[in-house]
Protein backbone atom coordinates (compact mmCIF):
# COMPACT_ATOMS: atom_id res chain seq x y z
CA UNK A 1 0.00 0.00 0.00
CA UNK A 2 1.35 3.55 -0.74
CA UNK A 3 2.23 6.16 1.73
CA UNK A 4 -0.33 8.76 1.69
CA UNK A 5 1.30 11.86 0.10
CA UNK A 6 -1.64 14.00 -0.73
CA UNK A 7 0.46 16.99 -2.02
CA UNK A 8 2.02 14.59 -4.84
CA UNK A 9 -1.46 13.65 -5.97
CA UNK A 10 -2.47 17.23 -6.15
CA UNK A 11 0.84 18.12 -8.16
CA UNK A 12 0.14 15.47 -10.91
CA UNK A 13 -3.59 16.95 -11.07
CA UNK A 14 -2.24 20.66 -11.51
CA UNK A 15 0.30 19.56 -14.03
CA UNK A 16 -2.28 18.04 -16.03
CA UNK A 17 -4.28 21.32 -15.63
CA UNK A 18 -7.20 19.51 -14.28
CA UNK A 19 -10.01 21.49 -13.11
CA UNK A 20 -11.51 20.02 -9.81
CA UNK A 21 -12.05 21.55 -5.99
CA UNK A 22 -10.51 19.52 -2.82
CA UNK A 23 -13.43 18.86 -0.37
CA UNK A 24 -13.46 16.29 2.57
CA UNK A 25 -10.94 15.54 5.28
CA UNK A 26 -8.00 17.19 3.81
CA UNK A 27 -10.29 20.31 3.01
CA UNK A 28 -10.72 20.34 6.55
CA UNK A 29 -7.34 20.18 7.25
CA UNK A 30 -5.96 23.36 4.96
CA UNK A 31 -8.86 25.27 6.94
CA UNK A 32 -7.35 24.06 10.66
CA UNK A 33 -8.73 21.04 11.49
CA UNK A 34 -6.88 19.36 13.99
CA UNK A 35 -8.48 15.76 12.84
CA UNK A 36 -6.51 13.59 10.42
CA UNK A 37 -7.14 11.88 6.85
CA UNK A 38 -5.99 8.62 5.17
CA UNK A 39 -7.19 10.35 1.10
CA UNK A 40 -7.80 13.08 -0.62
CA UNK A 41 -11.53 13.85 -1.98
CA UNK A 42 -12.07 15.83 -5.08
CA UNK A 43 -14.92 17.36 -7.12
CA UNK A 44 -13.70 17.52 -11.14
CA UNK A 45 -15.30 19.57 -13.25
CA UNK A 46 -17.20 17.61 -15.76
CA UNK A 47 -16.14 19.13 -18.60
CA UNK A 48 -15.15 17.01 -21.62
CA UNK A 49 -11.95 18.39 -21.86
CA UNK A 50 -11.16 18.10 -18.29
CA UNK A 51 -12.31 14.81 -17.31
CA UNK A 52 -9.83 13.56 -20.47
CA UNK A 53 -6.94 15.44 -18.57
CA UNK A 54 -8.00 14.14 -15.38
CA UNK A 55 -7.80 10.43 -17.32
CA UNK A 56 -4.28 11.58 -17.72
CA UNK A 57 -3.92 12.57 -14.20
CA UNK A 58 -4.80 9.32 -13.02
CA UNK A 59 -2.55 7.45 -15.59
CA UNK A 60 0.56 9.04 -14.31
CA UNK A 61 -0.86 8.59 -10.45
CA UNK A 62 -1.19 4.81 -11.50
CA UNK A 63 -4.39 5.07 -10.23
CA UNK A 64 -6.82 1.28 -9.47
CA UNK A 65 -9.75 0.92 -7.82
CA UNK A 66 -9.80 0.61 -4.43
CA UNK A 67 -10.76 -3.03 -3.28
CA UNK A 68 -10.62 -4.29 0.82
CA UNK A 69 -8.95 -7.62 -0.44
CA UNK A 70 -6.25 -5.95 -2.49
CA UNK A 71 -3.97 -3.56 -1.14
CA UNK A 72 -3.04 -2.43 -5.03
CA UNK A 73 -6.04 -2.26 -5.92
CA UNK A 74 -7.62 -3.13 -9.22
CA UNK A 75 -6.38 -1.83 -12.64
CA UNK A 76 -9.59 0.31 -14.81
CA UNK A 77 -9.25 1.29 -18.22
CA UNK A 78 -10.58 4.69 -18.44
CA UNK A 79 -11.15 7.59 -20.48
CA UNK A 80 -12.87 10.81 -20.20
CA UNK A 81 -16.58 9.96 -20.80
CA UNK A 82 -15.95 6.36 -18.92
CA UNK A 83 -14.93 8.59 -16.06
CA UNK A 84 -17.70 10.65 -16.06
CA UNK A 85 -20.73 8.15 -16.47
CA UNK A 86 -19.87 6.85 -12.54
CA UNK A 87 -20.23 9.41 -9.99
CA UNK A 88 -18.04 8.39 -7.24
CA UNK A 89 -14.51 6.60 -7.98
CA UNK A 90 -12.86 5.56 -4.83
CA UNK A 91 -9.05 4.95 -5.62
CA UNK A 92 -5.84 4.43 -4.72
CA UNK A 93 -3.01 5.40 -6.25
CA UNK A 94 1.06 5.74 -5.97
CA UNK A 95 0.63 8.22 -3.76
CA UNK A 96 -2.38 7.10 -1.44
CA UNK A 97 -5.94 7.14 -1.66
CA UNK A 98 -7.68 9.13 -3.88
CA UNK A 99 -11.54 9.73 -4.01
CA UNK A 100 -13.35 11.61 -7.21
CA UNK A 101 -17.32 12.79 -6.41
CA UNK A 102 -19.30 14.29 -9.36
CA UNK A 103 -21.36 15.14 -6.45
CA UNK A 104 -20.75 15.24 -3.02
CA UNK A 105 -23.26 14.87 -0.77
CA UNK A 106 -24.58 17.92 0.31
CA UNK A 107 -23.39 19.80 -2.69
CA UNK A 108 -24.19 20.68 -6.51
CA UNK A 109 -20.74 19.01 -8.21
CA UNK A 110 -17.73 21.06 -9.43
CA UNK A 111 -19.76 24.81 -10.45
CA UNK A 112 -21.41 25.15 -6.98
CA UNK A 113 -18.27 24.11 -5.01
CA UNK A 114 -15.78 26.19 -7.37
CA UNK A 115 -17.96 29.46 -6.67
CA UNK A 116 -17.11 29.57 -2.93
CA UNK A 117 -13.49 28.06 -3.63
CA UNK A 118 -10.12 29.39 -2.71
CA UNK A 119 -6.90 28.90 -4.29
CA UNK A 120 -3.79 28.21 -1.80
CA UNK A 121 -0.53 27.55 -1.76
CA UNK A 122 0.40 24.55 -0.42
CA UNK A 123 4.10 23.87 0.96
CA UNK A 124 4.55 21.98 -2.53
CA UNK A 125 1.62 22.75 -4.71
CA UNK A 126 -1.13 25.21 -5.08
CA UNK A 127 -4.53 24.10 -5.34
CA UNK A 128 -8.11 25.10 -4.97
CA UNK A 129 -9.90 24.15 -1.90
CA UNK A 130 -13.47 24.03 -1.26
CA UNK A 131 -14.94 27.03 1.15
CA UNK A 132 -15.16 25.62 4.96
CA UNK A 133 -18.66 25.99 4.72
CA UNK A 134 -18.97 24.11 1.76
CA UNK A 135 -16.92 20.88 3.32
CA UNK A 136 -19.53 21.52 6.32
CA UNK A 137 -22.36 21.47 4.02
CA UNK A 138 -21.52 18.47 2.55
CA UNK A 139 -20.05 16.49 5.71
CA UNK A 140 -23.38 17.16 7.23
CA UNK A 141 -25.33 15.64 4.12
CA UNK A 142 -23.21 12.72 4.19
CA UNK A 143 -24.00 12.09 8.07
CA UNK A 144 -20.97 9.43 8.94
CA UNK A 145 -20.10 8.88 12.31
CA UNK A 146 -16.59 10.24 11.39
CA UNK A 147 -18.34 13.13 9.73
CA UNK A 148 -20.12 13.95 12.95
CA UNK A 149 -17.21 13.61 15.24
CA UNK A 150 -15.36 16.47 13.07
CA UNK A 151 -18.44 19.04 12.75
CA UNK A 152 -18.16 20.61 15.85
CA UNK A 153 -15.07 21.35 15.50
CA UNK A 154 -15.23 22.54 11.90
CA UNK A 155 -18.54 24.79 12.72
CA UNK A 156 -16.84 26.49 15.79
CA UNK A 157 -13.87 27.64 12.87
CA UNK A 158 -16.24 28.81 10.59
CA UNK A 159 -18.40 30.97 13.53
CA UNK A 160 -14.59 32.17 15.19
CA UNK A 161 -13.86 33.31 11.47
CA UNK A 162 -11.55 31.17 9.65
CA UNK A 163 -9.10 32.97 8.17
CA UNK A 164 -8.09 30.62 5.18
CA UNK B 1 -23.36 28.78 12.20
CA UNK B 2 -25.34 31.38 12.73
CA UNK B 3 -29.33 31.14 12.74
CA UNK B 4 -29.49 32.66 9.24
CA UNK B 5 -27.07 30.22 7.95
CA UNK B 6 -29.58 27.49 8.64
CA UNK B 7 -31.97 29.02 7.13
CA UNK B 8 -29.85 29.77 3.99
CA UNK B 9 -28.76 26.52 3.85
CA UNK B 10 -31.97 24.64 4.10
CA UNK B 11 -33.53 26.55 1.47
CA UNK B 12 -30.33 25.99 -1.21
CA UNK B 13 -30.64 22.76 0.09
CA UNK B 14 -34.42 22.39 -0.51
CA UNK B 15 -33.86 24.41 -3.91
CA UNK B 16 -36.37 27.19 -2.86
CA UNK B 17 -36.00 30.91 -3.64
CA UNK B 18 -36.90 32.98 -1.11
CA UNK B 19 -40.07 34.18 -2.33
CA UNK B 20 -41.00 30.29 -2.39
CA UNK B 21 -39.51 29.83 1.53
CA UNK B 22 -41.68 32.77 2.48
CA UNK B 23 -44.95 31.43 0.60
CA UNK B 24 -44.44 28.27 2.82
CA UNK B 25 -43.34 29.83 5.91
CA UNK B 26 -46.56 32.42 5.67
CA UNK B 27 -44.02 35.64 5.13
CA UNK B 28 -42.66 37.70 3.26
CA UNK B 29 -40.04 37.51 0.66
CA UNK B 30 -37.88 40.44 1.63
CA UNK B 31 -38.58 39.04 5.57
CA UNK B 32 -36.30 36.15 4.86
CA UNK B 33 -33.92 38.29 2.66
CA UNK B 34 -33.34 40.18 6.54
CA UNK B 35 -33.13 36.92 8.24
CA UNK B 36 -30.39 35.48 5.23
CA UNK B 37 -28.89 39.06 5.35
CA UNK B 38 -28.32 38.60 9.39
CA UNK B 39 -30.01 41.61 9.75
CA UNK B 40 -32.41 39.68 11.61
CA UNK B 41 -31.76 37.28 14.10
CA UNK B 42 -34.67 34.60 14.52
CA UNK B 43 -35.67 33.45 17.40
CA UNK B 44 -34.90 29.44 18.10
CA UNK B 45 -38.83 28.50 17.55
CA UNK B 46 -38.98 30.77 13.94
CA UNK B 47 -35.49 29.02 13.01
CA UNK B 48 -37.33 25.82 13.37
CA UNK B 49 -40.40 26.81 11.88
CA UNK B 50 -38.21 28.11 8.50
CA UNK B 51 -35.96 25.14 8.43
CA UNK B 52 -38.43 22.95 8.43
CA UNK B 53 -40.85 24.95 5.64
CA UNK B 54 -37.51 23.55 3.67
CA UNK B 55 -38.60 20.02 4.43
CA UNK B 56 -35.85 19.93 7.23
CA UNK B 57 -35.49 19.21 10.83
CA UNK B 58 -32.89 21.15 13.11
CA UNK B 59 -31.93 18.77 16.07
CA UNK B 60 -30.03 20.31 18.86
CA UNK B 61 -28.07 18.53 21.80
CA UNK B 62 -26.05 19.64 24.33
CA UNK B 63 -22.64 18.41 24.10
CA UNK B 64 -19.38 19.15 26.25
CA UNK B 65 -17.12 21.63 25.46
CA UNK B 66 -13.64 20.38 24.15
CA UNK B 67 -11.36 23.10 24.80
CA UNK B 68 -8.34 21.02 25.18
CA UNK B 69 -9.25 20.67 21.50
CA UNK B 70 -10.03 24.25 20.58
CA UNK B 71 -6.40 25.23 21.70
CA UNK B 72 -4.78 23.20 19.51
CA UNK B 73 -7.42 24.69 16.99
CA UNK B 74 -6.81 28.01 18.04
CA UNK B 75 -2.75 27.18 17.45
CA UNK B 76 -3.62 25.68 13.62
CA UNK B 77 -5.75 28.65 12.63
CA UNK B 78 -2.54 31.16 13.40
CA UNK B 79 -1.08 29.38 10.74
CA UNK B 80 -1.34 30.07 7.24
CA UNK B 81 -2.92 26.49 4.78
CA UNK B 82 1.11 26.40 3.67
CA UNK B 83 1.74 25.65 7.88
CA UNK B 84 -1.01 23.34 8.85
CA UNK B 85 -0.42 21.06 5.75
CA UNK B 86 3.42 20.64 6.52
CA UNK B 87 2.22 19.77 9.70
CA UNK B 88 -0.21 17.11 9.50
CA UNK B 89 2.52 15.60 6.76
CA UNK B 90 5.10 16.08 9.33
CA UNK B 91 2.63 13.94 11.20
CA UNK B 92 2.07 11.60 8.57
CA UNK B 93 5.95 10.51 8.41
CA UNK B 94 6.22 10.20 12.13
CA UNK B 95 2.99 7.74 11.85
CA UNK B 96 4.92 5.82 9.10
CA UNK B 97 8.20 5.82 10.97
CA UNK B 98 6.44 4.93 13.96
CA UNK B 99 4.25 1.85 11.84
CA UNK B 100 8.20 0.51 10.10
CA UNK B 101 10.10 1.08 14.02
CA UNK B 102 6.77 -1.10 15.28
CA UNK B 103 7.37 -3.87 12.09
CA UNK B 104 11.17 -3.69 12.93
CA UNK B 105 10.48 -4.80 17.02
CA UNK B 106 8.22 -7.51 15.84
CA UNK B 107 10.72 -8.40 13.87
CA UNK B 108 10.20 -7.85 10.41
Amino acid sequence: MAEFAPEEILKVLEAHAVRYVVIGGFAGIIHGSPNGTSDVDITPDEGRDNLRRLSGALDELEANIRTAGEPAGVPFRHDGPSLGAVRIWNLTTRFGDLDISFEPSGTRGYDDLAARALRVRLPQVETTVAALSDVIRSKEAAGRLKDQLTLPTLRRILEEGNPT
Amino acid sequence: MKGWQFVREARLRAGLTQAELARRAGTTQSAIARVEAGKEAPTLERLVELVRACGFDLHIRMVPLEDAEWASVEELLRQSPEERVRRFETVLQLATAGRAAMKDARGG
